[in-house]
């Protein structure tokens, strides 16, 4: 059977001609690996070179950073998240940058968060510690701790991350390399690896589309979200914008919303935060089904303006929100038309085509996993570890998470599910639905 | 036939069925030793302050001859002093009243005969001893405590706290301790009272305060969650100064109905002095004594109990009371003090004989309660000790040395003159300074001396009045 099939194959490789593999492969040459491979591997090479030259620039940014001594706040908004609570603040402590101050809001914590940061407050550990009663959902979270800061420049963190020694240090510096700068993501590892197939597998997508395809879109001027785990924001820009909107989504949302403005927002390769990502396939879904809805709600729905010229019009928003909305978007679903391209096509030659792809993909994982290690900053564990699992990305990238991203899109466009999310209370969605938010 | 009443308005002496009355309604050049000599005490005076003030001097004093005599009111006021009425024993309201109060001047000038003192060093076995003794003439059976604003603890034993300045009233407390300890008293609990660690004192202001300066100044104001764009600020960004409503500053909306498009899930404090936002106050306790400001959790708590006395209290109000605990043994170099007296009888008759010239000697410390308060009963006998040592080593060794009480050390300088018997007190007085402010850093130590000379013709009890009555 085996046999067989192997020697089918080889005679299906053997008959292909140049025009015949394009045709079979239009979808991973065209666009796979035209974008994630040679466009990627073209602009880090730029980005490389521009790293060697602005040295001199880097350093003087990061004098003027410690010259100044601005205070900075850190800000953590959360829900039931008192267990974390040590762990951070001792992270945060440990940090090589001391002027800062530390504001934990407690959003209707129905556990021992309370106690435990009114604990640290009075231990001194944390600054200011606000509860809330009543739960209003991580927006107004993230806006009352806002209400109470002081400093110039305000870093918002999720309660169950911890942070390199120099992070905040790091995540600071780009301010002060380009006074346009106004918001400046931080680099979000996985710390919970090990822990199953699921949570290796989010570390090496991490790798990938985090640390590298974030510096990519951020040499590229279109980086078009900062995680909440980990991102810094200028406090007289955020009070422009006037803080955080109502979620699912909200990290891109405000992102877009300082573009908006004519800000620039970077991404901060060697700020390095640790998090831990769902373990169970069950959770990984429930998350991304999140995440990916909120596409629809704001790319296409709450921001389409900036799609349509009009005064505001600026190109780099533009272009990235036609690349978002193309990667994700539209060649998600034109991935089901070369599936049916092929199903209809060359129905008898589906096995080799379907062999084929994933061994193009899992060639070009390798290659850009083992040739990427020299354009990222550090990884929290060894290389070698996951190279064994690099197979399984064609099958979690191309496959489940391309099914995951198709329900969302199709659960939000047509029955805007986002609205329904019970990550967010029911009393401000109905608002932000009503009003189209 | 009716006794008759006697008024001698020169001496103040009211004479009325065989008992003297001290009548004294000036405070000028009133000497209270003049106590003991009369059988009890009339108080006439509208001032209060000046009724209160004579009472504790006659109860704290520390002769048992003048602070057990019987103390009435003669009202042309009305007292509200809930101390002033728990340490005197009566009221009248004209002098033709004097016969009501005979039987109780009678009943406890006759318990006070039933009485025997032990002269005991320990301070805290002195004070136990006065209290009971009292109680025990009185027939009062429960020491109870009474709420009282001029107490620094906000409850008030007359009987024994009136021994205290109003600053270091917390000591009756530690006494109290000692006498249940020691079987003395059983008690019962009545509250609780919260005292500054560092002065113990009970009179304390509660604040909120900001936890980062520690100012009281500050403003509060209601937080808003505007639920459509997830603004959260305070109600003052929301205010519309036209028509009074609230709008968002993040959307323009106006804010219509709470619960439904907005809430106020906290409140915002503002502190005025460091500009500091915060949730939660401080709570802070300012002393008033000392103005020392404490976190609640600082304080110190005590519970105020209702003593009772036992039967071995009884006991030890009539035969005197020793403390196991707190009493200090015999310190070397001193005789006790009845030994003192049988000795100072001799030297008087001596005197008789010779006609030379001896001296007695006291030396007093002023503000025992203040100091022993601050140490333990070790560190106590140890001050004894050295001061002992050093009055020693600067007389002769045919001298002797006593203590009336531990605040009180008599000593005999004989075939003297009395102004170089003062000379070497001084001498004395000032190295004992010396040691104190060497060795007991933070206590301050007031000493006061007398000196007298020694006349045959007095006996040794009048000559110990006679050169005890200056220190009060």
């Amino acid at each position: 059977m085996f046999e067989e099939l192997l020697d089918n194959y080889l005679r299906f490789l053997g008959s292909l001609t140049v025009g015949h593999f394009i045709r079979l492969f239009w979808f991973y040459i065209f666009f796979e690996f035209m974008r994630y491979f040679l466009l990627e591997f073209f602009v880090l090479n730029l980005w490389k070179l521009s790293k060697l030259w602005s040295k001199k620039k880097y350093a003087q940014a990061k004098k003027e950073f410690h010259f100044e001594f601005p205070l900075v706040s850190i800000i953590i908004p959360g829900k039931n998240e008192g267990k974390h609570l040590f762990k951070l603040i001792q992270s945060l402590n440990e940090q090589t940058y001391k002027n800062t101050e530390i504001i934990v809001v407690d959003d209707g914590s129905d556990d021992d968060t309370p106690v435990i940061g009114r604990d640290l407050e009075r231990a001194g550990l944390i600054d200011v510690f606000i509860r809330n009663e009543v739960r209003g959902g991580k927006a107004s979270g993230a806006n009352t701790a806002l209400r109470f800061t002081k400093g110039k420049y305000i870093v918002h963190l999720d309660a169950d991350c911890s942070y390199d020694r120099d992070a905040i240090e790091k995540i600071i510096i780009p301010f002060y390399l380009d006074k346009d700068v106004a918001g400046v993501g931080g680099n979000v590892m996985v710390r919970n690896y090990e822990e199953s197939l699921v949570t290796t597998l989010q570390a090496i997508e991490y790798y990938d589309t985090i640390s590298i395809g974030r510096v990519v879109t951020s040499y590229l001027g279109i980086y078009r979200i900062i995680s909440g785990a980990f991102g810094a924001f200028r406090a007289d820009a955020l009070e422009q914008v006037k803080g955080w909107d109502i979620g699912p989504g909200l990290d891109g949302d405000i992102t877009v919303k300082l573009r908006k403005l004519g800000y620039k927002i970077k991404f901060e390769q060697e700020a390095v935060c640790l998090t831990s990502v769902p373990n169970t396939i069950k959770k990984l879904t429930r998350q991304r089904l999140r995440w990916d809805k909120s596409l629809i709600r704001f790319r296409i729905r709450k921001h389409k303006d900036v799609l349509i010229p009009n005064q505001a019009f600026n190109f780099l928003n533009f272009f990235a929100f036609l690349e978002n909305i193309t990667y994700n978007l539209v060649l998600n679903f034109k991935w089901y038309f070369y599936l049916s391209d092929m199903l209809i096509n060359y129905r008898s030659m589906l096995v080799n085509i379907l062999i084929t792809n994933v061994l193009l993909y899992t060639v070009t994982n390798f290659f850009k996993f083992v040739v990427y290690s020299l354009y990222r900053a550090r990884t929290n564990a060894s290389y070698t570890y996951f190279l064994i699992y690099i197979p399984c990305m064609v099958f979690y990238f191309g496959y489940y998470l391309r099914v995951v991203r198709t329900i969302a899109y199709i659960q939000e466009f047509f029955f805007k599910q986002s609205y329904k999310d019970p990550w967010n209370p029911p009393k401000t969605s109905v608002h932000a639905q009503r009003m189209k938010l | 036939m009716a006794p008759e009443l006697k008024i001698n308005k020169e001496d103040s002496i009211i004479e009325f069925a065989g008992f003297t009355f001290l009548h004294i309604n000036v405070m000028d050049n009133l000497s209270v030793e003049k106590v003991q000599f009369h059988s009890a005490v009339i108080l006439e005076g509208n001032d209060r302050a000046f009724i209160r003030q004579i009472v504790r001097r006659i109860r704290s004093h520390n002769s048992a001859d003048i602070y057990l005599k019987p103390v009435f009111i003669l009202k042309g006021i009305n007292i509200s002093d809930p101390m002033v009425n728990k340490l005197i024993d009566g009221t009248l309201y004209s002098l033709e009243q004097i016969e009501l109060i005979i039987p109780e001047v009678e009943r406890i000038l006759t318990k006070t005969k039933d009485l025997h003192f032990t002269n005991s060093i320990s301070f805290e076995a002195q004070m136990i001893e006065k209290t009971i003794s009292f109680m025990y003439t009185c027939e009062i059976s429960d020491l109870e405590p009474i709420p009282y604003i001029y107490s620094s603890n906000n409850y008030s034993y007359p009987i024994l706290s009136v021994n205290f300045r109003q600053r270091d009233e917390h000591i009756a407390l530690d006494i109290l301790d000692i006498a249940e300890r020691e079987g003395i008293f059983s008690s019962t609990y009545v509250d609780r009272i919260y005292m500054c660690p560092s002065c113990q004192g009970g009179h304390l202001t509660y604040r909120e305060v900001c936890p980062k300066c520690g100012s009281s100044n500050s403003t509060t104001e209601d937080i808003i969650h505007h639920f459509p764009c997830a603004y959260v600020g305070p109600l003052s960004d929301f205010t519309n100064e036209i028509d009074d409503q609230l709008d968002c500053p993040k959307c323009n909306k106006r804010l219509r109905h709470i619960g439904v498009d907005y809430d106020k899930p906290s409140v915002l404090h503002e502190c005025k002095a460091c500009d500091h936002k915060f949730q939660d106050f401080n709570v802070k306790a300012k002393c008033l004594s000392c103005n020392t400001d404490n976190l609640v959790e600082q304080l110190k708590g005590r519970e105020i109990r209702k003593y009772s006395l036992t039967k071995k209290g009884e006991l030890a109000a009539i035969n005197g009371f020793v403390s196991t605990s707190k009493d200090i043994e015999e310190i070397i170099g001193t005789v006790k003090f009845d030994t003192f007296i049988t000795m100072l009888k001799y030297e008087i008759e001596r005197l008789r004989q010779t006609e030379g010239a001896s001296n007695l000697c006291a030396i007093h410390l002023s503000n025992p309660s203040q100091i022993y308060s601050k140490m333990g009963s070790e560190v106590q006998k140890v001050l004894l000790k050295d001061l002992v040592k050093v009055i020693r080593s600067n007389i002769r060794s045919s001298d002797i040395i006593s203590f009336q009480s531990s605040s009180t050390i008599i000593l005999s300088m004989n075939e003297i003159p009395q102004r170089i018997a003062k000379r070497i007190l001084k001498e004395i007085i000032d190295m004992l300074k010396r040691l104190i402010a060497t060795t007991f850093k933070d206590i301050e130590v007031e000493f006061e001396y007398e000196v007298i000379k020694l006349d045959y013709k007095l006996s040794p009890q009048l000559h110990i009045q006679q050169l005890t009555k200056a220190f009060g």
